[in-house]
C-alpha cells in the first residue's frame, strides 16, 4: 500500500482528492466568515443561529451550519435560463470560470519534498505537478479567468451584465501588466521559475523572504490579485449600486453559485501564490520540523498547515480590505494601474536587474540583501511619490467638459479656473 | 519514401477546402451539413495517413487528439456564424497547439501562447464583439465575402507547405525527452529531485535568448515600443471645452431650461 504510493502520479491524484475537498470546505467557510468579518467591523452580530439541521439537541454551534444551509439552497432552487440569452454559453460560462479558478491548484507546493518509508531517500513531491513553468502556468491560468466573467455577462443578454462584463474586461487586460512585473521581481531574485525552487530559495538565503527584500512588489502583487479576483476595491464588474449584480446579474440558483465559489477558490490560489512567491511558502523560521531536510509525513503535514495558516492570513485581509475601502471610480482605477502601478513595477524590475548584476540575491549573509532591498524600494517609492505629487490632478474626457460645481447655481457665480476671466 | 504520398495529400486538402466552401455561411440553403461531414472525413482520412507513414513516437495518441481538436477548431473559426462562438474556437485552437508545444518539449513556448493569444489579444477581440454584437447578428454578417477565392488561397498555402513531406525524412520527432537533454543545464538538482519532476528546458531558452540572440530580443522590444508610442500618438484626443451658448448663463444652465422635445 505505502509502495503504491511513492508513484508520483498516484500520489498526485489522492493529492488531488484531498486538496479539491479541502478547497471547497475551505470556499464554503470563507463564505462564511465574510459574513462574520463584515458584521465585526460593522459593530454586529452576523449570522449565528443555523446549527447542522437540528442534531445535538438543538445546539445551534454559533451558526457554524450555515454554509451547509446556503450551499442546500443553491441547490434546490429553481434553475432559470433567461429567454432572450445565449444558452450554450450561458450554461457553460460559470463552468469555465470555476474550472479556470480551480486548475492553478496544481502547481502549488503545499509541502516541500516527502520520504514516505523513512529511508532518507526522497519518494515523492507533495505537489500535483511540479513542471519547469509553474509560475508561467499560474500566470497562464490566471489570464484565462477573464473568459468565465466576459462570456457570461454577454450571453445574458442584458445591458447591465453587458457593462460588468466590459469592465471585468478592461479592467483585467489593465492589471496583468503590473502582475506580470511583480512576478519578474521575484523571477529575478530568486533565479527560478519552479514554485519549489523559489520556495527552497528563500529558505536557503538565509530565511529570507521575499517579502522582506522586496516590500514594494509584494504590495504590487496582492493589489493586481485583488483586481484579478474582482473584489473590493476593484469590484467594478459587479458593483451593486450602479450595475443590480453586474456580470451575474441574470444568474440564480447552482449557476450563481459557481460563479460566487469561483471567486473564491480564485481567493484561497491566490493567496496560496502570495505565499510562495513572497511570504517563504511552507517554511516559518524558528519552529523546528519545517525544514528542507525535513520529510517525514509528520513534517510534511506541518508544512501543509503552516501554508494553510498563512492562506488564511492573507484571505482575512482580503476581507478586511472589502468592509473597509470604498469602491475605485473607473477612471481612477484605471490611472492607478497605468500611472501608479506599472511604473513603481518597472522600477522595481530595475532595481532587481542591478541587485543581481551586482550578486546581491546569492549572497550567504542576510545584511547586504536587505540593505539592498529596503534601500532601493524606498528610493523608487520616493521617486513615484514625487512624480505623482509633482503632477496635477488627471482630468478625464467628460470631466473637462463639465463646469465646476459651483458655476450650476446662479447664486454663487464665480469665474471658472481654468479660463481665468472674471465677469 | 512514397513518390506518391505529396499528392495524396494534396488531394486530402482538397476535399478539406471542399468541406471548407461548403461549410462557410451563406446567403440561401444552408449547406453547412455536406460541408462539415466532408471537412471531418478529410481531417480522419489526413490522420490515418500521418499515422501509416509516421514513425511511432512517444505521446502519439495525444498528438493526433490535439491535432483533429485545433484542425476542427480552426475549421469552426472561419465557419460559425456567431462571431463570439468563433472567438471561442480561436481559443481552442491556441490551447491544442500549445498543448502540442508541450508534447514537443517547448513548455514556454506553449505557455507565452496561451498568455499572449488566449489570454490577452482574444479577450480583446471579445471585448470588441461584445460592444458591437449584443443581439443577433445582422444578416451582412454571416455571410461569407468571396469564399471561393479564401478557400483557393487557403489551399495553395497548405499545398506550398505540405510539399515538402515528400523531401523530409518523416521519422518520429524526438520525444520530450531527447529535447530535454539536449536543452538541460546541469544536473545538480537530479539528487535531490523525484525522477518525473527533473524534465524542463526554460532555463536554457532563457540563456540562449539572452545571448546567442540578444539584438533580435532587444529588436523587438524597440519595435514593440515603436508601436505603442504610435499607438498613443494615434488615440490621443484633446476633448476641447464647450463654451456655454448664452454667455449670459452659466456653464449647464442653457441645458437645464431647453424644451426635452
Amino acid at each position: 500500500m505505502l509502495d503504491l504510493l511513492k508513484n508520483q502520479l498516484l500520489f498526485s491524484g489522492l493529492l488531488i482528492a484531498v486538496l479539491m475537498g479541502a478547497i471547497n470546505l475551505g470556499v464554503a467557510y470563507c463564505t462564511f466568515y465574510e459574513r462574520k468579518i463584515s458584521a465585526w467591523i460593522q459593530n454586529r452580530e452576523g449570522p449565528n443561529r443555523v446549527g447542522f439541521f437540528g442534531l445535538f439537541w438543538g445546539f445551534h454551534f454559533w451558526g457554524y451550519g450555515q454554509p451547509m444551509a446556503d450551499g442546500l439552497k443553491f441547490l434546490l432552487k429553481e434553475e432559470m435560463i433567461p429567454d432572450k440569452a445565449d444558452k450554450p454559453l450561458y450554461v457553460m460560462a460559470p463552468a469555465i470560470s470555476f474550472i479556470v479558478s480551480t486548475i492553478g491548484i496544481a502547481v502549488i507546493p503545499w509541502g516541500g519534498y516527502l520520504d514516505i518509508d523513512a529511508d532518507g531517500i526522497v519518494d515523492v513531491a507533495c505537489q500535483v505537478a511540479n513542471p519547469d513553468i509553474g509560475l508561467l502556468y499560474v500566470l497562464g491560468v490566471g489570464s484565462l479567468g477573464v473568459y468565465g466573467v466576459v462570456l457570461g455577462a454577454w450571453a445574458s443578454n442584458n445591458k447591465y451584465s453587458l457593462f460588468g462584463g466590459i469592465r471585468a474586461a478592461a479592467q483585467m487586460l489593465s492589471y496583468e501588466i503590473p502582475l506580470g512585473l511583480a512576478i519578474l521581481v521575484v523571477v529575478l531574485s530568486c533565479g527560478e521559475v519552479r514554485l519549489e525552487n523559489i520556495v527552497r530559495a528563500q529558505i536557503e538565503g538565509g530565511g529570507t523572504w521575499n517579502v522582506f527584500v522586496h516590500p514594494l512588489a509584494f504590495f504590487l502583487l496582492f493589489v493586481t490579485q485583488l483586481a484579478e479576483t474582482n473584489r473590493a476595491p476593484f469590484d467594478m464588474a459587479e458593483s451593486e449600486q450602479e450595475l443590480v449584480g453586474g456580470f451575474h446579474t441574470e444568474y440564480g440558483a447552482l449557476k450563481f453559485a459557481l460563479f460566487f465559489l469561483s471567486e473564491y477558490t480564485h481567493m484561497i490560489i491566490n493567496s496560496a501564490f502570495l505565499c510562495v512567491l513572497f511570504l517563504g511558502g511552507w517554511h516559518f523560521p524558528w519552529i523546528p520540523g519545517l525544514g528542507l531536510e525535513d520529510t517525514a509525513w509528520w513534517a510534511v503535514l506541518a508544512k501543509m498547515a503552516m501554508l494553510g495558516t498563512k492562506i488564511a492570513g492573507c484571505v482575512f485581509v482580503y476581507m478586511w480590505i472589502r468592509w473597509t475601502l470604498p469602491r475605485f471610480r473607473f477612471d481612477q482605477l484605471m490611472r492607478l494601474a497605468w500611472k501608479g502601478l506599472i511604473p513603481t513595477g518597472l522600477g522595481l524590475v530595475a532595481l532587481a536587474v542591478v541587485m543581481t548584476y551586482f550578486g546581491i540575491p546569492g549572497s550567504e549573509s542576510v545584511w547586504p540583501k536587505l540593505i539592498w532591498g529596503l534601500g532601493g524600494n524606498a528610493a523608487v517609492l520616493f521617486m513615484v511619490v514625487l512624480v505623482v505629487g509633482m503632477s496635477p490632478a488627471g482630468v478625464t474626457g467628460r470631466q473637462a467638459n463639465m463646469p465646476p460645481i459651483s458655476l450650476l447655481s446662479p447664486a454663487k457665480r464665480v469665474p471658472r479656473a481654468d479660463q481665468g476671466t472674471a465677469n | 519514401m512514397n513518390a506518391s504520398l505529396p499528392y495524396l495529400i494534396y488531394a486530402l486538402f482538397a476535399v478539406g477546402g471542399a468541406g471548407i466552401y461548403l461549410a462557410l455561411p451563406r446567403s440561401g440553403r444552408s449547406t453547412a451539413v455536406p460541408g462539415s461531414i466532408l471537412g471531418l472525413a478529410a481531417v480522419g482520412m489526413f490522420v490515418a495517413v500521418v499515422a501509416k507513414y509516421a514513425l511511432p513516437s512517444e505521446g502519439a495518441g495525444f498528438s493526433y487528439l490535439f491535432s483533429a481538436m485545433a484542425l476542427i477548431g480552426a475549421g469552426r473559426v472561419v465557419t460559425h456564424p456567431k462571431a463570439v462562438y468563433c472567438v471561442l474556437y480561436f481559443v481552442l485552437v491556441i490551447i491544442s497547439v500549445s498543448m502540442l508545444l508541450v508534447l514537443q518539449g517547448a513548455e514556454f513556448l506553449a505557455i507565452a501562447l496561451i498568455v499572449v493569444y488566449a489570454g490577452a489579444i482574444l479577450v480583446t477581440y471579445a471585448f470588441v464583439l461584445m460592444l458591437s454584437q449584443q443581439s443577433a447578428s445582422v444578416p451582412g454578417d454571416v455571410r461569407s465575402r468571396e469564399p471561393f477565392l479564401a478557400v483557393l488561397a487557403g489551399f495553395f498555402t497548405m499545398a506550398c507547405i505540405a510539399g515538402q513531406v515528400g523531401d523530409l525524412p518523416l521519422a518520429a520527432a524526438p520525444s520530450s525527452e531527447q529535447v530535454i537533454r539536449l536543452a538541460q543545464h546541469g544536473e545538480a538538482d537530479q539528487a535531490v529531485m523525484p525522477e518525473m519532476m527533473v524534465d524542463g528546458n526554460t532555463a536554457a531558452m532563457g540563456a540562449a535568448l539572452m545571448t546567442k540572440y540578444v539584438v533580435t530580443l532587444e529588436t523587438t522590444g524597440v519595435l514593440l515600443l515603436v508601436a505603442l508610442v504610435g499607438a498613443m500618438a494615434v488615440a490621443k484626443k484633446r476633448v476641447p471645452i464647450e463654451e456655454s451658448p448664452d454667455p449670459e448663463k452659466p456653464l449647464g444652465q442653457v441645458g437645464r431650461e431647453a424644451a426635452p422635445f
